[in-house]
């Protein structure tokens, strides 16, 4: 069984399940993808695309196994998690209930707030320096309108003040609520250290150097930070970068709510 | 008496959900019907019990639980009965992955056009506009006050009314490959996908005649007369009281042929 993870810069959702790979104890090829460079879309041997073509995650790694493409970081680490050494999920319905929930107000909230300053920071500039035809051809390999509708915005600049304002409050809630769960002196989110370890940090680690004030005070999170760095799998899946500091590595992620 | 309470609406979309799950585990439960069209969900005596004032909640004993999808999948998990995840875990992946897409993607955009054309109209008639905008001032969350605006005043720019009707069309040409590849959307057995699915799903016939039918999609048309026979769908929709809920009994006919866009909205139901 033909099993690759095709993964961006160490960071955001390709972080995350980098670190529940190396929780999990499988041995999986891992390849590093230039997503900016839009390789993502052009990955080989795909007969069943449609998850990475129009997944809600937007840019983030790529699960192939017999040439079906899955996607979803918080999906794909426990997939890894329920094939591997299933440590990272609670096995009791309710604490599971609550780790589900915590990831869904991650991704919901957080992850398309995170993308959307993120790309503001540092992808912006290595699109628009790309040639108009680079990016027709690569925008031109991307399935999904909206997914193609966010590179366009992020090449464009096109970062208005209200969607920028509501990513900077949900950044700061994020972090409040990440404060709020540890004030217990637990070790880990849910206790025992969980994807929404992995799926938080991912998410967040670059957000401390873009919004610093939203971390200010915090000293549970900035410790919690710190323990999920430190921690081996994070290590090595760090270890996976091409150069630079990959928290500042971003490329287009989930829609904000259309619905408000 | 059964220690578990379900608030809900409609047996639809993500009322609907959790009770059609516990329904296929065999699990007794209270139902507590709340009126979402007279603001039911932010009368303090529900406040009390889901403070974030939506709809479903699920009271399990002194646990408070919210969130469609994750409540079902709690119920899954928490509860004997069949089991409606598969055993395979890339099977499982795919559950989800499908549950994520609808819940995000799809189900909003029917949601959109089904407050433009339907529940809005339907709101404001009922109860006006006065009495309503008091109700939406007494939301807790300012994001979902925001939605709540939106939705009952029909405040959808043309952008975002096309780019729902685009999703709509997009989603239900996925669903109907998924669904010429197995027999269940997500894998060879009944799962939450399917339960998600039947939600969103079920009045597709009527609500976009033009898009879902025997002819163009005879593989959704299958898979949601499959799904209307289980004696657990029969029964959760009996529940329903108002005329949303009997949509459901367009999956009697045997044939459904294509009708024109405008049927749709024409049928009140879109």
């Amino acid at each position: 069984m033909a099993t690759i993870l095709y993964h961006g810069e160490p960071n955001g959702p390709s972080l995350a399940v980098l670190a529940a790979l190396g929780e999990s104890g499988l041995d999986i090829e891992c390849r590093r993808i230039d997503l900016l460079a839009g390789e993502r879309h052009r990955l080989p041997g795909l007969h069943a695309p449609l998850a990475r073509d129009m997944g809600v995650e937007g840019e983030g790694p790529v699960l192939v196994i017999d040439g079906e493409a899955m996607t979803e970081s918080v999906f794909i680490a426990q997939y890894l998690d329920e094939t591997g050494a299933g440590t990272l999920q609670p096995k009791e319905a309710h604490a599971h209930w609550q780790m589900l929930m915590w990831c869904r107000r991650v991704t919901e909230r957080c992850a398309p707030a995170a993308a959307f300053l993120g790309c503001k920071a540092s992808a912006q500039p290595v699109l628009a320096a790309m040639d108009a035809d680079t990016f027709a051809a690569l925008a031109g390999q991307i399935v999904a309108d909206d997914l193609r509708s966010r590179w366009t915005a992020v090449r464009a600049g096109d970062f208005p003040a209200g969607p920028t304002e509501d990513s900077q409050t949900k950044v700061y809630d994020t972090a409040q609520m990440v404060e709020d769960q540890l004030a217990d002196g637990r070790e880990w989110l849910m206790g025992p250290l969980t994807i929404a370890d992995f799926e938080t940090y991912g998410w967040l680690a670059g957000m401390v150097e873009l919004l610093p004030d939203a971390f200010a005070g915090k000293p549970h999170t900035a410790a919690w930070l710190a323990r999920v760095t430190a921690r081996p799998s994070v290590q090595a899946a760090l270890a996976k970068a091409s150069a630079g500091d990959p928290s500042r590595q971003w490329a287009p992620g989930p829609e904000i709510n259309r619905w408000g | 008496m059964s220690d578990i309470t379900l608030y809900h609406w409609e047996p639809n979309a993500n009322s609907g959900k959790p009770m059609l799950a516990l329904m296929e585990k065999g699990v007794a439960f209270e139902s507590h019907y709340l009126d979402l069209l007279n603001f039911d969900q932010h009368r303090p005596e529900y406040l009390a019990i889901n403070p974030q004032g939506t709809i479903p909640a699920m009271t399990h004993g002194d646990l408070m639980l919210v969130e469609s999808t994750a409540i079902m999948e709690y119920v899954n998990e928490a509860f004997d009965g069949p089991e409606l995840m598969p055993a395979d875990a890339r099977d499982r992946w795919r559950v989800r992955w499908w549950m994520k897409f609808m819940d995000q993607w799809l189900a909003p955009s029917f949601s959109m056009f089904g407050w433009k054309f339907f529940v809005g109209p339907n709101a404001l008639k009922a109860h006006g506009r006065e009495k309503i905008e008091a109700q939406i001032a007494q939301i807790p969350l300012p994001e979902r006050q925001l939605a709540w605006k939106k939705a009952v005043f029909g405040l959808f720019s043309e952008e975002e009314m096309a780019e729902s009707g685009r999703r709509i069309d997009v989603g239900i040409k996925l669903l109907e490959a998924e669904l010429a590849k197995r027999e269940w959307l997500a894998s060879d057995q009944y799962s939450l996908a399917d339960v998600n699915g039947f939600n969103l799903a079920y009045a597709m016939p009527l609500s976009q005649p033009h898009l879902a039918n025997d002819e163009v999609t005879p593989n959704i048309m299958r898979w949601l007369r499959a799904i209307y026979r289980r004696p657990a769908t029969r029964a959760c929709w009996k529940l329903g009281r108002t005329p949303m809920a009997s949509r459901v009994e367009i999956l009697e006919q045997d044939y459904i042929p294509p009708r024109d866009e405008s049927e749709g909205i024409a049928s009140g139901v879109r």
